[in-house]
Formats: structure tokens, C-alpha cells, sequence
């Protein structure tokens, strides 16, 4: 039976939530296994696309497991998703989901900050009761991220 | 060993003056004042690749030492800079970020300026008759440019060298790279951080800091000799590195790049870096370029621009390959560039306010390994920009 809308909904917020609780091993649970992971944007300076990160499941998996190896901003990353729209194509089970993000850095002191604004562009498979990312475009509309970030958004 | 006294902790370091940099460089107002006049305000500054105004009235705005500026191609091909002010009544010209126009009109009240500076029009001019102000007399202020190798840069002083002079051979360490290849930018971001300006430079030049990288500790450290590094210093506070390689499949998921398409000139495992003086840097790793410039916003806050290059007219899995290799170093998302940020930002926290009285410059391996060399070249030259001794900058 195909994943339903609430389902394709939890998946997108439990994706969040393991990366605002560093759980990467469970966010990667929910990638499928041609997942493919980008950030972009557009440069308006150069007005051309970007692309600020690039990794396939394998790839993102490592580049998770290393993040306690370094020296990464002080405090958390905390996103605040709302899904906007979930476009169903039943005959390949599989869904386009435009979410709108809000990533908040709250510093040691418990101060927040706006860490970075967008969209994601996600392709989820509904071929399973647990549906599962296929693709994440994390499309940004802000683009001065401060000293930036190890781990994604 | 022990911990240390206040008197201890105070009194000037038993070192030679040059190997430490006193606090106030950091923190005092009227340093920083002094900065922005006899070091940002004289001294030639890297702005883009021409490859950001490739075609005719294309444009691309920026700012150096506070100054707006425009960066214009125009239709006789020559790339000029002007500074991105009314002639009028003071208004921003132009404020987008970049784009293609033959011309640029003031919002505020019209007046039309060309790609050459000129303005070529103002509404109702009849008014100003006997006054002097006329469009043939109110052209946008032009900049000093130059190009070297693709790369512009200006100079807000009209009394400056030649670029050539001020580079003093500095980016000849690129002369088998750059020349050979049309290069493309990329990748751009800018970041405001809250550190002093120098303190993010400082990550640059500083070699000894690479025990902070995880990457560089996999990667760089041990895949040559200490003593195949070299590190020089030239006049006007620029330094060079190179003999630096890389086995960048020794960081766990990523691949070697033995089989990479490089830059000309370069093996995939090479590394070079060139830091100018005062806050910009060109480095390569065999398959990409980056080039990052430092301007002070205030005394605790900078602005970092950074850019990725490839090559022009390449195939489009080359191009994803070069991106990919910049990221994974000096994207907002890599491994390098956001702990050399974090390393400038925990500097502020403690000389932000003066509880770090001084930092210690005094490594010596000759110009090899992890030598402080470089670091010193560059406090020399913003002594001599300054008039003030960096080891004591208020002179006490």
C-alpha cells in the first residue's frame, strides 16, 4: 500500500529532526539507496547556479560519521519545517515535496540566530508503507551562512 | 611548570620584538581607524575575475574599504571600476549585485552615467546654467584598475604603484597555472563573521594552525616532508607557500584524485597558496582555485568573500568534479574554511576585549614546516604602513 500524504509529511519532519538531534545514522535510515543529496542556490553576483554541496548516500554518510572529528560551530541547529505542497505521481510511487525551511543557530548561551532560509525540493518513493527520500535539493534563499556549518541542512 | 601570575601574565614576553603581536591590534578604534586610511585605503585590492563582466556592459558591484563600487566591461572591451556614488547628491548608482546595462541611472533624481563613467544626461539641466554643474563636468569617479592573469583589481589611492610593483613577483608562484588556462568563477559566497580582520588573514599565513584541520592532519601533513615547504616573503607583506601536497583519499569517504583533470601545470596533490597583502588569497589544489578576500567591517566584525575557479569552457563532469573538490575544502559546508572562521571567531572572544594581551609569532624552521615566517613578513608591512610596531602598537 502507497505511503500517504501523512506519512510522506512525517518523513520530511523526522528527517529534520534527526539532523537538529545529530542522529545521522537515522536520517540516513531514510534515504533510499540512490539518494542524492545538493545544496543550491543562485548567485545573483555571478547570476548563475550553485551548487554548495553534492553527495550521494555513501558520500553524505561519510561526511556525517566525520562531523565529530571536528571543530564545528558552538550550540545547535534547529530547523523549523512546514511542507507546503505534496504533488503524488501514482504510477511511478513516487512524490515531489516543497517544504519551506528555517534553520536557527542557538549559541552556547542559548541565543538563537537565523542560520540559514530556503526550500527543500524533495522526491520521496511511495512504493513501501514507509516511504523514503529519494532526493533532497536544500534550496537556499539566504546566503551569507556566517562560518558556516559540518553539517548539513 | 606552572600556571601563571598577573605579573607574569602581563609583563612583556622574553622574546625578540617581531615575534609577538600585541592585543591592541585587534581591538583598538583607532588602529582600526588608521587601518582603513594607510593600509585599505592605499594598497591594491582584488575585486573579481573578469570571467564576472565577460561580456560587454556587463557589471558587477562590490565595495573595498568601506567605498561602493561598480565594475563595468564596457563597449570598447576595457574593464573599469568606478565608485558606485551620484555625482549629484551622493545616492547609490547602481544596486543590484551584478547584471548587463549600457547604462546606469540614479534613482534618486535620473542622472544617466555610462560604462565609461561618463554621465551622459540629467534631467532639466537648463537650471544649473552658469553654475558649472553640467554633465560634461559630473562623470562618476573612476578607480585605478588593473588585471593581472584574469584577476581585476583596483586601487582607491591615484597615487599608487603599478599593480606589478605592488605584487613585487608575489603570484609568479602561479606563472606555470594561471597563464595557460582561461579560468571561470564558479562558486561565490560572503559571510560576515565577528573577528577582527587580521584574525581570519592570520589563518591563512599560519601553517602551525594545520594540527586545528582534521583534513589537513589526514591529508596534508603527512604526504610530504616538512622540509620540501617553502615559505617566502616579499616586499609590501605578501608570502608564498608551496611544496604542500595532499593524499586526499587518506580523509575517510573521499576519493584520491590521481586520475583528476588538474589545472595546468599542476599535479593533483599539489597545494600553493600566495596570501597578499593585506587580506587576499589565491591558493590552488591541483584540480581547483580559490580566491578569498578580508575586508574589516569593524574592529570585531569582517566581511569574507570567497570564489572558486575553474576552467573555462570545460566539460560539464570536469566542472561538477571541480566544484565538488572546492567543496569539500572551502564551501560553507566544507571541512577548512568554517574552522579557519570558527579559529578567527575564538580569537575575538578573548581580544575582542583585551583579555589576551598577545599572540606569540616566534616559530623558526627557516622558512619550512610550519615556520611563522610569513607571519612575520605581514606584521612588518602593517608596521610600516602604520607607523606603530606591532609587538607594541600604542607605543607602550
Amino acid at each position: 500500500m502507497p505511503a500517504s500524504n501523512d506519512d510522506v509529511r512525517e518523513l520530511i519532519y523526522r528527517s529534520c529532526r534527526c539532523l537538529d538531534l545529530q542522529d545521522f545514522d537515522g536520517y540516513i535510515a531514510l534515504c533510499a539507496s540512490e539518494f542524492r543529496y545538493r545544496i543550491t542556490l543562485y548567485s545573483p553576483e555571478l547570476r548563475k547556479e550553485m551548487i554548495w554541496l553534492n553527495h550521494d548516500r555513501d558520500g553524505l554518510a561519510a561526511l556525517l560519521a566525520a562531523v565529530p572529528r571536528h571543530l564545528v560551530r558552538l550550540g545547535s541547529l534547529q530547523r523549523n519545517v512546514t511542507a507546503y505542497t505534496i504533488d503524488r505521481d501514482e504510477t511511478n510511487n513516487s512524490a515531489e515535496v516543497l517544504s519551506a525551511f528555517s534553520v536557527f543557530n542557538i549559541d552556547n548561551e542559548g541565543r538563537p540566530s537565523v542560520f540559514a532560509v530556503g526550500h527543500y525540493h524533495d522526491t520521496v518513493s511511495l512504493s513501501d508503507d514507509q516511504p523514503l527520500l529519494v532526493s533532497r535539493n536544500a534550496r537556499l534563499a539566504s546566503r551569507d551562512l556566517g562560518i558556516g556549518s559540518h553539517i548539513p541542512i | 611548570m606552572s600556571s601563571r601570575s598577573a605579573q607574569s601574565w602581563e609583563k612583556t614576553p622574553s622574546l625578540p620584538e617581531g615575534h609577538y603581536v600585541g592585543g591592541p591590534v585587534y581591538n583598538d578604534e583607532e588602529i582600526f581607524t588608521d587601518e582603513r586610511k594607510h593600509i585599505f585605503g592605499e594598497v591594491w585590492h582584488f575585486v573579481c575575475h573578469e570571467s564576472e563582466v565577460a561580456e560587454i556592459f556587463d557589471f558587477r558591484t562590490t565595495e573595498r574599504a568601506d567605498i561602493p563600487l561598480i565594475v563595468t566591461r564596457g563597449e570598447d572591451g576595457r574593464i573599469r571600476t568606478f565608485i558606485n556614488v551620484c555625482s549629484h547628491r551622493g545616492a547609490r548608482v547602481v544596486m543590484g549585485t551584478g547584471g548587463n546595462a549600457r547604462t546606469h541611472t540614479c534613482f534618486y533624481h535620473h542622472w544617466t552615467y555610462d560604462t565609461q563613467g561618463s554621465c551622459v544626461s540629467m534631467p532639466r539641466p537648463a537650471a544649473y546654467a552658469g553654475s558649472g554643474v553640467c554633465k560634461e563636468n559630473m562623470g562618476l569617479r573612476e578607480v585605478k584598475t588593473e588585471i593581472k592573469w584574469g584577476f581585476v583589481f583596483v586601487n582607491l589611492d591615484d597615487d599608487c604603484p603599478p599593480l606589478d610593483d605592488f605584487l613585487d613577483g608575489a603570484l609568479d608562484i602561479f606563472d606555470e597555472v594561471l597563464p595557460k588556462a582561461e579560468l571561470e568563477v564558479f562558486h561565490y559566497h560572503r559571510a560576515e563573521i565577528d573577528a577582527n580582520w587580521k584574525a581570519y588573514q592570520e589563518t591563512i599565513v599560519d601553517l602551525y594552525h594545520e594540527f586545528m584541520h582534521v583534513i589537513l592532519r589526514d591529508t596534508q601533513m603527512p604526504a610530504a616532508s616538512m622540509d620540501d615547504r617553502e615559505m617566502r616573503t616579499y616586499a609590501n607583506g605578501h608570502v608564498t607557500i608551496a611544496g604542500l601536497k595532499a593524499d586526499y583519499d587518506k580523509y575517510e569517504g573521499w576519493a584520491g584524485r590521481s586520475d583528476a583533470s588538474c589545472f595546468p601545470g599542476l599535479d593533483p596533490d599539489d597545494a600553493r597558496f600566495a596570501p597578499l597583502f593585506p587580506a587576499q588569497t589565491f591558493i590552488t589544489r591541483g584540480t581547483v582555485m580559490r580566491v578569498d578576500t578580508v575586508q574589516p567591517i569593524t574592529a570585531h566584525k569582517c566581511l569574507i568573500e570567497s570564489r572558486g575557479l575553474g576552467i573555462k569552457g570545460e566539460s560539464a563532469e570536469d566542472r561538477m568534479m571541480r566544484i565538488d573538490h572546492h567543496n569539500e575544502y572551502w564551501g560553507p559546508f566544507g571541512r577548512n574554511v568554517t574552522e579557519d572562521a570558527f579559529a578567527a571567531e575564538g580569537c575575538e572572544l578573548s581580544f575582542g576585549k583585551g583579555a589576551a594581551l598577545r599572540g606569540i609569532i616566534a616559530r623558526d624552521e627557516g622558512g619550512k614546516g610550519q615556520c611563522d615566517s610569513g607571519l612575520r613578513g605581514f606584521w612588518t608591512e602593517w608596521s610600516r604602513r602604520m607607523g606603530r610596531p606591532f609587538s607594541h602598537p600604542n607605543n607602550n
